[in-house]
């Protein structure tokens, strides 16, 4: 049997050494976490029996399997977690495998420059994630009674023949889903700039759809923030007050953290 | 109990965790490359994704945390809402 190993992360080997890892049990019920240090970069893998993990069976896994995903993927999160506890960590992605040790080292080896950059930028800094969800019916009403253009439109019609109006009407709709969603990205996009502006860096990610989230609310924007430690509570505090200020209108907040930064440590 | 310290408490959702874990970005390459870097979550099964939006990480752990007394009045005051019913802890 030939082995691959699975990477979850990547530390400081100054920080590894001072710190020793407890006992974590590895993506397979019968492995366990270990420590493979190269100069400066400790990796922290398990290894996995290639018999049975290939590309294709693993892809087969998550793309059919949903039961099989959900448990790996939180053993992946948890573990990552309990590391990111201990050390500054360049959390690797959901199954990344290499074929050998030596494989692995080469690799580490040949990013060892960009590594060292990278620990150096997340120390003392956190990755947070923000979504934001709104609840289109309830802001449509509020958009439709005070746009400014919509009122526009609607003072158009009225001057128009009651046989012109009705098709009108109909197109009034369109414009204020229109101009809905040219509302709501400006209203998010302001609070992006807000909250970069505590943050070292804030990045948009993709929206889910309904069917994803589960929830009857769209989401609206989903975006990702590094901040410094001290700023987290001041980051905390001003999305409370939108949520607070905002939640009338339909607008939800979910704000999580701190996570491995895997936005942030990621580079090509 | 900080603002902080009730966030990092909360339950964390299926869906927050592989939005985070199958994040775009590459920090290095691997020697296998699993076809879920391109797969949209939205093709999945997704009746699991949604039914496991609960609790996971910390039931898991045996660490999570008692109700506080804050949380509670919350919790109790949705319930009162929800029943319809008069207020009797209202003075």
């Amino acid at each position: 049997m030939s082995n691959l190993l699975y990477l979850y992360g990547l530390v400081p080997s100054h920080e590894a050494t001072t710190t020793p890892l407890p006992s974590i049990k590895g993506f397979d019920h019968d492995s366990v976490i270990y420590s493979i240090s190269l100069n400066d970069v400790t990796a922290y893998v398990c290894e996995l029996d290639s018999d049975y993990y290939s590309e294709e069976t693993i892809s087969d896994k998550i793309n059919n399997d949903m039961e099989w995903l959900q448990e790996k993927a939180f053993h992946h999160h948890e573990t990552v977690q309990q590391l990111a506890k201990q050390y500054t960590i360049v959390p690797l992605k959901f199954c990344t495998l290499y074929k050998s040790e030596d494989s692995l080292k080469h690799t580490i080896e040949s990013n060892k420059e960009k590594l060292k950059e990278t620990f150096k930028m997340l120390e003392g800094n956190e990755e947070w994630n923000l979504k934001i969800y709104c609840n289109d019916e309830q802001l449509k009403k509020k958009v439709s009674e005070s746009n400014a253009s919509i009122e526009a439109k609607r003072q158009e019609i009225s001057q128009l023949p009651p046989g012109r109006q009705f098709f009108e009407k109909k197109k009034i709709d369109e414009l204020i889903n229109q101009e809905l969603e040219n509302e709501k990205n400006l209203f998010c996009e302001e609070i992006h700039e807000k909250l970069k502006k505590i943050s070292l860096f804030g990045s948009i990610k993709k929206n889910w759809s309904k069917d994803v989230t589960g929830r009857k609310e769209k989401m609206a924007w989903n975006s990702v923030f590094l901040l410094p430690t001290p700023n987290v509570e001041e980051f905390i505090e001003e999305i409370k007050l939108d949520e607070e200020t905002y939640g009338i209108d339909g607008w939800d907040f979910e704000v999580s953290g701190p996570w491995p930064a895997y936005h942030f440590s990621s580079f090509t | 109990m900080t603002v902080r310290e009730s966030i990092e408490n909360k339950d964390i959702a299926l869906i927050d965790i592989l939005d985070v874990i199958l994040d775009k970005g590459v920090a290095i390459k691997a020697d296998l490359i699993i076809s879920i870097a391109n797969v949209d979550l939205v093709y999945l099964d997704l009746r699991v994704l949604i039914s496991s939006v609960e609790t996971l990480v910390q039931h898991k752990q045996g660490t999570r945390h008692t109700l506080q007394s804050n949380q509670f009045d919350k919790e109790r005051e949705a319930l009162i809402n929800a029943t319809g019913q008069p207020d009797k802890w209202q003075n």
